[in-house]
């Protein structure tokens, strides 16, 4: 029962590095500020909720505290990012490549081009 | 013999996670905008996550993931705090 464990542990620290590594590559590389809420989106979801699907499997007696936190993280994950880009288009940060901007028609929230205006 | 992969996979783990965090680090001082500055921070705090997931691995103890716990619930308030004094100038 341990190997099986153990496989499952590897696997999963496996995948959520690659994961991890992935997001803040791209956090690096992506032009302007609403695609890098991608890439960081990436890293808090999939790689760290795979790093403790990996102490689930491995740790004693840590199962359900890890649970616990998994299913926080995938609230808390999107929430924040979603806090993040409605902050950043307010303030009136401007798209790098954008082709349409549908907040804009619906003249919701100031858009980048009124607020910079 | 399964172990010893284990291992050497949670190490090299913990090291490239040290160095994204590194690399969140210098995009907090070297951002280009206020919300690239807070993005990282957010960064710093998850990857952070990811390396006491790791410690918890390691040594095989579950406390960490009690401290994982807490840093999450923490970082997600500061976050949101600061995207909405950042968006509308004042906190409450």
């Amino acid at each position: 029962m341990d190997e099986i464990l153990q496989l499952i542990a590897i696997i999963a620290v496996v995948a959520g590095t690659a994961f991890s590594t992935l997001g803040v590559l791209g956090f690096i590389r992506l032009p302007d500020v609403y695609t890098r809420l991608h890439a960081t989106g990436k890293v808090g979801v999939f790689g760290v909720v795979l790093l403790l699907a990996a102490t689930v499997a491995w740790t004693p007696l840590g199962w359900s505290k890890g649970l616990v936190l998994i299913i926080f993280l995938l609230l808390a994950g999107p929430v924040t990012s979603h806090a993040l880009s409605s902050a950043a288009y307010r303030i009136g940060i401007p798209f790098a490549t954008a082709v349409r901007d549908d907040l804009a028609e619906s003249s919701e929230g100031g858009s980048p081009e009124e607020v910079a205006a | 013999m399964l172990a010893t992969i284990l291992n050497a996979t949670l190490y090299t783990a913990l090291a490239i996670h040290v160095v994204l965090i590194g690399v969140a680090l210098w995009r907090i001082w070297r951002g280009e905008n206020i919300v690239d500055r807070l993005i990282s921070a957010d960064l710093v705090t998850v990857l952070t996550l990811a390396v006491l997931a790791v410690i918890a691995l390691i040594t095989r103890n579950s406390i960490y993931i009690d401290v994982a716990l807490g840093l999450a619930a923490l970082g997600f308030i500061g976050t949101i705090a600061l995207a909405k004094y950042m968006a509308d100038e004042q906190m409450f």
